[in-house]
């Protein structure tokens, strides 16, 4: 075990239901970093976050979490914290019994930066769970997890439905708790405005496998997309369009940006997005899962 | 304060925000027996401990309490082992108070009661502790949401409710074999605990 990571998947399969299941899944995050689990709606993110924290046991490979082999010992749940896209709390709950309630179980537990953080990201203690909004409930449990003092965050979608000023606020938060480097966060979203600002690694997921794992700014660099008119953005030799779309009046792909350069002058060129990125590639593999017979992707390496 | 200890206290505390319709029955249980205090016992006992013995369920199940049990730092047994805790407390505290409540009113009522209550208690014991080990391990595998209370608390509670209004058992005939009912019962839990330990692996794995 490498107590350098935060966690390390390698090779991990589930079979989930449906058909969808998780295949060789592999990335991993050092300690003091944020990394970005990027994917469409039913891309396996969920899954994978489940499988991460030893909710959901795994057929093939092994997974990693803070130094310990997963599932481990339940103490290791003292220092994840778990953020999802809803409470897990009972709704009638007051924010102040929350307190009481959680207490008991964590070793840890600080009552008085409980209160502390309640005050400070404006939740009233005597209010219901079940009365706050999405962007308060998420607070809670950001509240919950710095109160037992996690080491590693995990937020599954919590910016989805959040207004561009809550997400703005999370953000924030993230940064506050990465000032110390024993922190870590990974944090799942389709929405990746929030990474462009606060991810350090990112990893591209798509129908079960992982498309692509790296640090943030090496992904930005190893593409390039492309727009052009719809008859000027055609197969080269040399030349892999990744994902593309097209319209009457115009096309756009992803290239490898040492690819960019083989293309004509009438291509524009640009540095993407993670989002541009995201659907590209998610474009690219609906399209081979469409084409390739038994539902075999193309990898990009 | 052992593991087991906190989630039982857990249960209490996901149970306490909706401790009105639970005195509203209890309430409605005296009110309906309170001519009849020897039957008093076995109705709390049969129906209302049970019906608390699923109530964390009830709640877990909209408010996504299976989720919370996996994030705190317990392990798997001990959130098991807190079910068992918490109905085994339902059922004492229930049926201490109902034995005390049902002590007064035949006392008002100079109705004889005290001969044949260790006899009650202890048909009501076997009775819900076979209850819970259907109860429970189905309620772990499959949620409340999918395991209608009825299925598993009315069938006990209508079979007790015959016997004792049409006089089909002497009770006073099973005096001597007490010890055993008691044994049997925490033997049914033990090997429904096992049993329930097998499942919430399955429901992991699902």
């Amino acid at each position: 075990m490498n107590g350098d990571l935060a966690f390390a998947l390698r090779g991990v399969g589930c079979a989930v239901g449906n058909g969808f299941a998780l295949r060789d899944v592999s990335f991993e995050l050092p300690t003091g970093y944020v990394m970005g689990l990027i994917g469409a709606n039913g891309a396996g993110k969920t899954t994978t976050i489940r499988c991460l924290l030893g909710m959901r046991g795994i057929e093939t490979g092994e997974i990693e979490l803070l130094g310990h082999r997963v599932p481990g010992p339940a103490a290791l749940r003292q220092d994840v914290g778990v953020v999802l896209d809803h409470t897990y709390l009972v709704g009638d709950w007051r924010l102040a019994e929350v307190e009481r309630t959680l207490r008991p179980f964590y070793d840890r537990w600080d009552s008085v930066r409980y209160r502390q953080l309640l005050a400070e990201f404006g939740l009233d203690p005597r209010a219901k769970v079940k009365e706050i909004s999405r962007g308060m409930a998420t607070k809670l449990m950001i509240a919950v997890a710095l109160s037992h003092r996690a080491r590693l965050l995990v937020f599954d979608e919590p910016t989805s439905g959040l207004d561009p000023v809550a997400r703005d606020e999370l953000v924030g938060i993230i940064g506050d708790f990465l000032l110390d480097e024993g922190h870590s966060v990974l944090f799942s979203t389709h929405v990746t405005t929030d990474l462009d600002r606060i991810g350090d690694f990112v990893t591209l997921i798509h129908g079960g496998r992982v498309v692509r794992t790296g640090r943030k700014d090496e992904i930005l660099d190893g593409y390039r997309v492309v727009r052009a008119g719809p008859d000027e953005l055609i197969d080269l030799v040399g030349v892999e369009l990744i994902g593309v779309k097209r319209s009457s009046t115009t096309a756009q792909a992803l290239v490898r940006t040492e690819e960019a350069d083989l293309l004509g002058g009438g291509v524009l060129v640009e540095v993407p997005t993670l989002e541009e990125i995201a659907v590209h590639i998610g474009v690219s593999s609906r399209n081979s899962a469409a084409t390739v017979p038994n539902g075999r992707r193309e990898e990009f390496a | 304060m052992t593991a087991v200890a906190r989630m039982t206290l857990l249960h209490l505390r996901t149970i306490a925000p909706y401790r009105i319709p639970g005195l509203l029955v209890f309430g409605a249980i005296v009110l309906i027996d309170s001519r009849n205090p020897v039957v008093l016992v076995p109705t709390l006992a049969l129906v209302l401990a049970p019906i608390l013995t699923a109530q964390p369920f009830v709640v877990g199940d909209k408010a996504d309490l299976q989720t919370l049990y996996a994030v705190l730092p317990l392990p798997r047994r001990t959130v098991l082992l807190g079910h068992y805790a918490w109905a085994l407390m339902s059922f004492f505290v229930v049926a201490i108070a109902g034995t005390a409540l049902a002590a007064l009113l035949a006392q008002a009522q100079g109705i004889p009661f005290g001969r044949s209550v260790a006899t009650l208690l202890t048909l009501c014991w076997a009775l819900f502790a076979v209850n819970i080990s259907i109860q429970l391990p189905l309620l772990i595998r499959f949620g409340y949401t999918r395991i209608n209370l009825l299925v598993t608390t009315m069938p006990v509670a209508l079979l007790l409710a015959g016997v004792v209004r049409l006089h089909l058992v002497d009770i006073e005939s099973i005096r001597d074999w007490l010890a055993l009912f008691w044994v049997a019962g925490a033997a049914a839990i033990a090997a429904s605990a096992t049993l329930a330990s097998h499942a919430s692996r399955q429901r992991q794995g699902a």
